[in-house]
């Protein structure tokens, strides 16, 4: 062939170029939108599968609303289950301090973030979240750290763990010396826990 | 090929056809004058981009067999070409056919070698297709082109001559175990002049003496001749044929008989001799194209082109029937998907129904039930430091010279082993390597403290110091106990300095560390 019969058949070989690429996009998009489809489908069927698990588990799930929805609600009131009460928090450091007649309470609490130890406890579709809170305290007796953690617990304001705590005795005090005068200093780490259904979870009525 | 032009030239006309959906459409003839060149040029204007095959029913004919050593490719054809060479030096429109093979022991290839001797009476006509610029597809010989009529006619006969009325003259073509040999066209018109009987009497007895004398069939051979009537008017002749040369066996086709074996009208067979065979041409173009190649250059483009836009629809059609399964296969997947999808919607709505019938809660029982046991697991495994301190005070009891100054404890991946909060960051973000469980928390507490009174007696403090950590040993939950810090550190790479004449007074201080873990679980 040559460039005379190039030239000759210009125009049915870009002819035939535009095809096969047309041909080739037309054919790439059949098959994605083919695929989509069957992942469509798949997908239904998976909710299928769920929807139809869901039924005939539903005598388990009354049992299981009937035997957890109390203590569930319990938890709620403690500030454990649902949105981080910061409030509530600050509320129950304050009331606790009054009830364990300490010199006040320092504190820092930090941005909501996973909880650390969360693969522990196997939260399921449920995300476990922590607020680092550090608290600082003069004391008399390291009793008073002991019943103002009781106290704080008791006031429900919020789920906690202790992570650590440091026990110092204040310089040039002595335990002996004087009434009424703070001898220690303290610093605790505390875990501020609360747990949530995931935002796609479904809710009943 | 849908459509195509058929030309039959002659030295006087030429015949024209228009070939369209498997049969002749149209047909015309045009007298080799300049009125008749003109009609010509009107008839190819009516139509562009046909390819036109042209055939030549012409005295100036020739016909050679030969044999040559057989060979193969490029050397096969050197050699053919040659011979064309040499026995046509004047003329373009030349070819050569492989007839087949010699039974003798050098099994030399047998070739018929054809040309038109005179290429004048083309001249015109190609002119004119080239005008038009009809791409000119092949030029045959008509009596290549009557090979045809073997098929059509189912004649089997091993020696058979053919002889016909044409424009130019009387046509006979001898063929031999269906192979085309030779073939004479007699000048003449046909005119009613001449007695028929007398002409295809003495036509076919001159065809066999010089068949004879050509050693292509001897005069004693049994010959079939077949007699194309296409106008009825040969039944005298055949019947005198059979009556002068009872050695003969004369058929004669008439028109009906030939109408329906070539599948064309009866009245286009009629109108002019001609119509025959291009009726034969354009139902299957026959070999022996003699057309050079240089003529034919249109045609294979055209060819190139229509090949080209065949298969843009081959892979357009491809493409749609590919697309096409896809959608429709697409359409079903997502009936299905629909259908499943109101199953859902069928199932959900029962669903509710049912839980009308549950307590009201916040959300659904997996979640009342995991929440709950997350706060109970979170509750067991959590410390506090009361343990560890009531620990610790039960080793200082039986230990009054020990002063205790700190403090700390810690419920975490790491240690305690320093002043407060150095490993806090450590505590807070445990890492462990990829797929390894993550380690397990501890209990570990830190101590300072010192010895009061303390008036340079090492030996003691250090006794106390040792002491204390051997009863925090003892705890049966107690991992290890390691002091960090000595009121002398006795190691032979330190430097050791100090005054024994301060000994007696209370001017140092004898302060010590210590870091007890709990065992996991504790």
């Amino acid at each position: 062939m040559n460039r005379e019969d190039l030239d000759a058949l210009r125009v049915p070989l870009i002819a035939l170029a535009i095809t096969l690429l047309a041909a080739v996009l037309v054919v790439y998009f059949s098959v994605i939108m083919l695929d989509e489809s069957r992942k469509s489908r798949t997908q239904r069927e998976t909710q299928l599968r769920d929807a139809r698990l869901r039924i005939q588990n539903a005598g388990e799930e009354k049992e299981r609303i009937v035997q957890y929805v109390g203590r569930y609600q319990q938890l709620a009131q403690a500030g454990f289950v649902g949105e981080e009460q910061r409030i509530n928090w600050l509320d129950s450091l304050r009331i606790a301090n009054q009830d364990a007649q300490i010199f006040g309470v320092e504190y820092d609490i930090g941005a909501q973030k996973p909880y650390t130890y969360a693969s522990e406890f196997d939260p399921g579709k449920l995300v476990l979240q922590e607020s680092l809170t550090h608290l600082k305290f003069r004391l008399l007796h390291e009793e008073d750290l002991l019943r103002f953690f009781r106290a704080l617990a008791r006031q429900g304001g919020g789920f906690f763990t202790l992570d650590q705590c440091q026990i110092r005795r204040q310089s040039g005090k002595d335990v002996t010396a004087v009434q009424f005068q703070a001898n220690l200093a303290a610093e605790c780490e505390v875990r501020w826990l609360t747990i949530n259904p995931a935002p796609a979870t479904e809710k009943k009525k | 090929m849908r459509e195509k032009l058929l030309i039959c030239v002659s030295a006087q006309q030429a015949t024209a056809a228009h070939w369209r959906g498997g049969k002749i459409a149209r047909l015309e003839e045009f007298a080799h004058d300049e009125r008749g060149l003109g009609a010509f040029r009107d008839f190819l204007a009516s139509y562009s981009n046909l390819p036109a095959f042209l055939m030549v029913d012409a005295v100036e004919e020739d016909y050679r067999l030969e044999t040559l050593p057989h060979s193969w490719g490029s050397e096969r054809a050197q050699m053919v070409t040659r011979k064309l060479k040499q026995h046509y030096r004047n003329t373009p429109f030349i070819g050569a056919w492989l007839q087949g093979r010699e039974a003798d022991k050098r099994r030399d290839d047998r070739y018929l070698f054809s040309a038109l001797t005179n290429p004048d009476i083309l001249a015109d006509w190609l002119r004119l297709i080239g005008v038009q610029e009809l791409p000119l597809a092949a030029v045959y010989l008509l009596p290549m082109v009557s090979v045809g009529l073997l098929e059509k006619l189912q004649v089997k006969s091993p020696n058979l001559l053919i002889a016909a009325q044409h424009s130019g003259g009387l046509r006979l073509t001898f063929f031999r175990d269906g192979q085309f040999r030779l073939s004479r066209l007699t000048r003449g018109d046909g005119s009613k002049a001449i007695d028929p009987v007398r002409l295809f009497a003495g036509e076919i007895s001159n065809t066999r003496l010089y068949l004879h004398a050509l050693r292509t069939a001897t005069l004693d051979e049994h010959l079939t001749v077949l007699l194309l009537d296409r106008n009825d008017e040969l039944q005298d002749v055949a019947a005198a044929i059979m009556h002068e040369h009872p050695a003969l066996d004369c058929v004669r086709v008439g028109r009906a008989e030939l109408a329906t074996r070539l599948g064309m009208d009866q009245p286009l067979l009629a109108s002019t001799p001609d119509a025959l065979y291009l009726q034969l041409l354009g139902s299957k173009p026959p070999a022996g194209n003699i057309a050079p190649v240089s003529a034919t250059v249109g045609y294979r483009r055209y060819r190139a082109r229509r090949g080209i836009y065949v298969a843009c629809a081959g892979v357009a059609a491809t493409a749609m029937l590919w697309t096409g399964t896809n959608a429709w296969r697409a359409y079903g997947i997502s009936s299905e998907a629909t259908e499943i999808a109101q199953e859902i919607s069928r199932q959900d709505a029962q669903y509710q129904q049912i839980t009308r019938a549950f307590p009201p809660a916040p959300t659904n029982g997996e979640n009342l039930k995991r929440a709950v046991e997350v706060a109970k697991a979170i509750r067991e495994s959590s410390r506090d430091p009361i343990p560890m301190m009531a620990l610790v005070s039960q080793a200082l009891q039986s230990s009054p010279e020990i002063f205790l100054r700190e403090f700390g404890w810690r419920y975490g991946m790491s240690v305690m082993d320093n002043k407060a909060g150095e490993a806090a960051a450590a505590a807070a973000s445990p890492k462990s390597p990829p797929g390894a469980p993550p380690p397990q928390r501890v209990q570990s507490a830190y101590v300072s403290g010192e010895i009061r009174p303390f008036r340079g007696d090492y030996r003691a403090a250090i006794d106390s110091i040792h002491a204390l950590a051997s009863r925090l040993r003892q705890h049966p939950s107690v991992a290890e106990v390691r002091t960090t810090k000595m009121p002398l550190n006795v190691s032979p790479t330190a430097v050791l300095s100090g005054n024994t004449l301060e000994s007696r007074a209370e001017t140092r201080t004898a302060e010590f560390e210590l870091v007890i873990v709990l065992k996991p679980k504790v």
